[in-house]
């Protein structure tokens, strides 16, 4: 590998990362906050994607415009997944998951029907050209993708942290029981880690539109790195997502560089069937007594 | 020698033990009370006798041979099975559907024995035993009741049926008169004491409610902090200042019950 | 459908525990003979009409038969409460097997069928193993990771899996000189294997073996304690679970004369969770009303092919809030002591805790 491969691979994985942070932390935090395992996540991703389409190269809206619509956009699917699966199957994490395959189902075939299946669909790119560093070109719309998902993490961080209703949804995370005895509403929250997981996938999809191949199945590739990401970082903590996100990000494009997706994504498998059988509370989680 | 021989034993938890050091010889035909204030380890202690969890080191030894380590059904096998302090039961069957699928040690039954459907005589035979338990338990009327239909007593003592159904030569029990009312308990304790005498039983007793232990037990081991803080007779434990020192110390009082 | 349920309380059922019907002494002869006279009407009936129907409708029915074996065998894996999400992938490994066996060494059909359910028993036991650690929840997300795994493997692996493009020209069945291209006797032939599968999986269904399934399920920490070996028991249902998986998809093979990758996707999975969950798990009989009824909807519905998934997404996801129990929970509603429906229920409750 030569020095401006090397330096091309970094600056992919750096943005594969960033996609796959922003995917996951999304899932995370919603199996977190009562165990919800959202399958429809990667067509929450699809949703944001197919909205910069419509509103920016249907529409004539401004990129910009589009991104930031897509963010709310989602966030509101995400509310109303909860509304209708996760309220009803609640402690019952399997019969939400199944639930939410289907909605996955019911999702692709509404977004295929109005906007059809055929041809994927293609974006003009906002930001033509590529950056020059060293011997490598790397377009900017791609580059983009970095310092955005690095705002949304730092946003989402200073919310969960310092913002009152932010720490009314880590508590929720860590003890529900004890959460509700302090007060919080546990289905307000439960509603709100939605918001938030539908808002992360919303933007990923949106930024990732010009990119990615737009078509009513892309999220599926998007959701199993979304589960093996979180599965690696153990399953419902948001910075154990993270720090996976960047892990995988990098191996599995270099992998990929190296020899081809497939293998790269069958790493990723593997590494989740293994974290599952040897590490099941995560890379970084600590055991249960 | 003892029936169980326990030396040295000990269970951590990340930094915390849970047990440690413990030593214990439970003699034939002899019924051991464990008691102790909450969180002491008598649970913990429990669970790693019985295989539920793994020891961090020490050795248990039951009828000259080592069981640490092993897995529950394994230690169940050789004898020696436990109640849980929760109500456990599978309660999609009704009772004696409990006792039958509690002798599943005592009926083996082979795959091919199940489609073929050689099992049937011998599956005759275990569930006359599986009646004569429940009815020495006394749920003979609640016998085809789905066993989350019974009332709490009878919940118990369908957990203690079901231990028995391993024919076990020594029965853990865990808190087995919780929850219960004077003629439940005092119903419960008659049960334990023929145990010993009618089919020759060593039961080892956690309990919380102690006019029971005192009155069931001849012998009482105390544990406070994971560790034994004195073992003896009903009436040496209750004039033990180790002992009244550590229950005041708690919020438990030893009189409570008295 | 309704009558094999009675069928499963005769005497019959040697091993079986005792159901409080059955205790006690019922002489009404309909209710002894009644499911097996039923059973033997079905089966007489599934003799005859393929001498009357359209070639279409044979082919359908055969599919039908390999979809019973698939939802059965899948119901009796999650009967210990492990739900698997590999299950077609189960199937896909018979279906390479078969046809990597068949087309290279040459082995007949009426040996081949079995021994596919004895490869794909041993990857069965072999996956397993590993997947012992997890339960609930992890556990299906385990199996999904390796079942994946596998799919990959298939496609990646040219050979002898031939990559994406599959297997060609897998050689044409043949029992004792007699052809089982023509569609009727290849039905006679999925027929006998259904219907071997189905009792087999009956009888080990309502065994000492089956029950010791279903306590692990409830509670399998009291099932260890009691002497049940949790973890041989759990491979024990994974195992045979994956034989006759192996069967159907060796039985899949046949038909197609080609198999790939894309036969065992997630997408057929979800379909054979809706078959089992519309049925419902919690009896033997729930998921074959489930692939009954629902192999009718989904060639009613072919007229409106591309609606499909979100027509049957939509069902699952009704299914999954309004009814858990599956169309079985409604059929023996009348007979059932009332507290029975209350156990039940709490059961489907407090199923899947994470692992």
């Amino acid at each position: 590998m030569d020095s401006a491969t090397l330096i091309q691979t970094l600056l992919n994985s750096v943005v594969t990362s960033s996609v796959y942070a922003l995917v996951a932390v999304g899932l995370a935090m919603a199996f977190g906050v009562m165990k919800m395992a959202n399958f429809a996540h990667g067509e929450f991703f699809m949703v944001g994607a197919y909205t910069v389409y419509v509103l920016y190269q249907l529409g004539g809206f401004n990129f910009w415009v589009a991104v930031a619509l897509a963010i709310p956009i989602v966030a509101l699917l995400g509310v109303a997944t909860e509304r209708i699966i996760f309220r009803q199957t609640g402690a019952n994490i399997l019969a939400g998951f199944m639930a939410t395959v289907a909605l996955g189902f019911v999702l692709q075939v509404a977004v295929g029907r109005i906007w059809g299946v055929g041809l994927m669909k293609r974006i003009d790119t906002p930001y033509m050209g590529a950056a020059d560093i060293g011997d490598a070109h790397v377009g900017w719309q791609r580059l983009l993708v970095i310092p955005c998902a690095i705002a949304m993490l730092i946003a989402l961080r200073y919310f969960l942290y310092n913002a009152k209703l932010g720490k009314a949804l880590r508590a929720c995370a860590q003890d529900p029981e004890a959460a509700a005895l302090q007060g919080i509403n546990i289905r307000n929250m439960t509603m709100l880690a939605m918001a938030l997981a539908g808002a992360s996938a919303g933007l990923a999809g949106a930024l990732m539109a010009p990119i990615a191949a737009i078509t009513p199945y892309m999220g599926h590739g998007v959701i199993l790195i979304a589960f093996i990401v979180v599965v690696v970082g153990g399953m419902a903590s948001i910075g154990g997502a993270v720090i996976a996100a960047i892990i995988l990000g990098f191996i599995h494009t270099f992998v990929a560089t190296l020899t081809d997706s497939l293998i790269a994504t069958m790493v990723g498998v593997g590494f989740m069937a293994l974290t599952l059988v040897v590490r099941p509370q995560g890379l970084l989680g600590r055991e249960k007594s | 020698m003892a029936l169980l021989e326990i030396r040295n034993l000990s269970k951590n938890f990340g930094g915390l033990a849970a047990v440690s050091e413990f030593d214990l010889d439970v003699e034939e035909g002899e019924i051991r009370g464990i008691i102790g204030p909450n969180g002491a380890g008598k649970t913990t202690l429990f669970n790693v006798i019985s295989g539920t969890y793994r020891p961090s080191g020490g050795t248990i030894i039951f009828e000259g041979r080592s069981i640490a380590g092993k897995r529950p059904s394994a230690i169940a096998a050789r004898g020696a099975v436990r109640t849980f302090q929760r109500t456990a039961l599978f309660e999609e069957f009704d009772t004696l559907g409990n006792v039958s699928i509690a002798r599943h040690l005592h009926a083996k039954e082979t795959i091919f024995g199940a489609i073929i459907g050689t099992a049937r005589k011998m599956e005759r035979a275990n569930e006359k035993r599986a009646e004569e338990i429940i009815e020495f338990i006394g749920l003979g009327e609640v016998k085809h009741e789905l066993a989350i239909n019974l009332s709490h007593g009878h919940q118990r003592a369908l957990n203690v049926a079901m231990a028995l159904a391993a024919e076990p030569r020594l029965l853990m029990l865990d808190e087995p008169v919780a929850g219960m009312n004077p003629s439940e308990t005092a119903t419960m304790t008659d049960i334990i004491r023929s145990l010993r005498k009618d089919w020759g039983i060593t039961v080892i007793l956690v309990e919380h409610d102690m006019r029971t232990v005192m009155d069931v037990c001849e012998k009482i081991t105390v544990i406070n902090f994971g560790q034994k803080l004195a073992e003896g007779t009903p009436d040496e434990i209750v004039s033990n200042n180790d002992v009244i020192e550590a229950y005041l110390g708690s919020d438990d009082i030893l009189g409570e019950d008295f | 459908m309704k009558n094999p349920n009675g069928a499963a309380s005769t005497p019959a059922g040697g091993s079986a525990l005792p159901t409080p019907s059955a205790a006690a002494s019922n002489p009404d002869w309909r209710r002894k003979y009644g499911g097996w006279i039923a059973v033997i009407a079905i089966l007489a009936a599934l003799c005859v009409i393929p001498f009357y129907m359209k070639f279409y409708h044979i082919e359908l029915s055969i599919i039908y038969f390999m979809s019973v074996i698939l939802a059965v065998s899948y119901r009796l894996i999650t009967t210990t409460g492990d739900w698997s999400f590999a299950h077609i992938i189960l199937q896909g490994i018979g279906a390479y097997a078969t046809a990597l066996l068949a087309k290279h060494v040459g082995i007949p059909f009426i040996v081949m069928v079995p021994l596919a359910g004895l490869v794909t028993a041993a990857v069965g036991a072999i996956v397993m193993f590993p997947m012992l650690r997890t339960k609930g929840f992890a556990f299906f997300i385990a199996s999904f990771a390796f079942g994946e795994f596998i799919r990959m493997v298939w496609m990646k692996v040219n050979n002898p899996f031939g990559g994406t493009g599959g297997i060609v020209n897998i050689p044409s069945p043949e029992l004792f000189g007699l052809k089982l291209t023509s569609s009727v006797n290849y039905y006679f032939a999925c027929m006998a294997f259904m219907v071997a599968a189905v009792f087999i999986m009956w009888r080990l269904d309502r065994s000492r073996i089956g029950n010791a399934w279903k306590a692990i399920h409830t509670d399998d920490m009291l099932a260890e304690c009691m002497g049940v070996n949790v973890a041989r028991y759990r491979t024990l249902a994974f195992v045979v679970g994956s034989f006759f998986a192996g069967i159907a998809g060796a039985l899949l093979a046949y038909r197609m004369g080609s198999i790939d990758p894309h036969n065992f996707e997630i997408t057929q999975m979800v379909y054979l969770v809706i078959w089992v969950v519309i049925g419902g798990a919690s009896t033997f009989w729930g998921p074959l009303i489930g692939v009954t009824i629902l192999t009718v909807a989904f060639e009613w519905s072919r007229p409106l092919l591309e609606w499909r998934p979100l027509m049957f997404g939509s069902l699952l996801i009704m299914f999954l809030i309004f009814l858990p129990g599956g169309l079985e929970s409604l059929l023996p509603a009348l007979r059932r002591p009332p507290g029975e429906h209350y156990a039940r229920f709490r059961r489907w409750l407090t199923t899947f805790r994470p692992g």
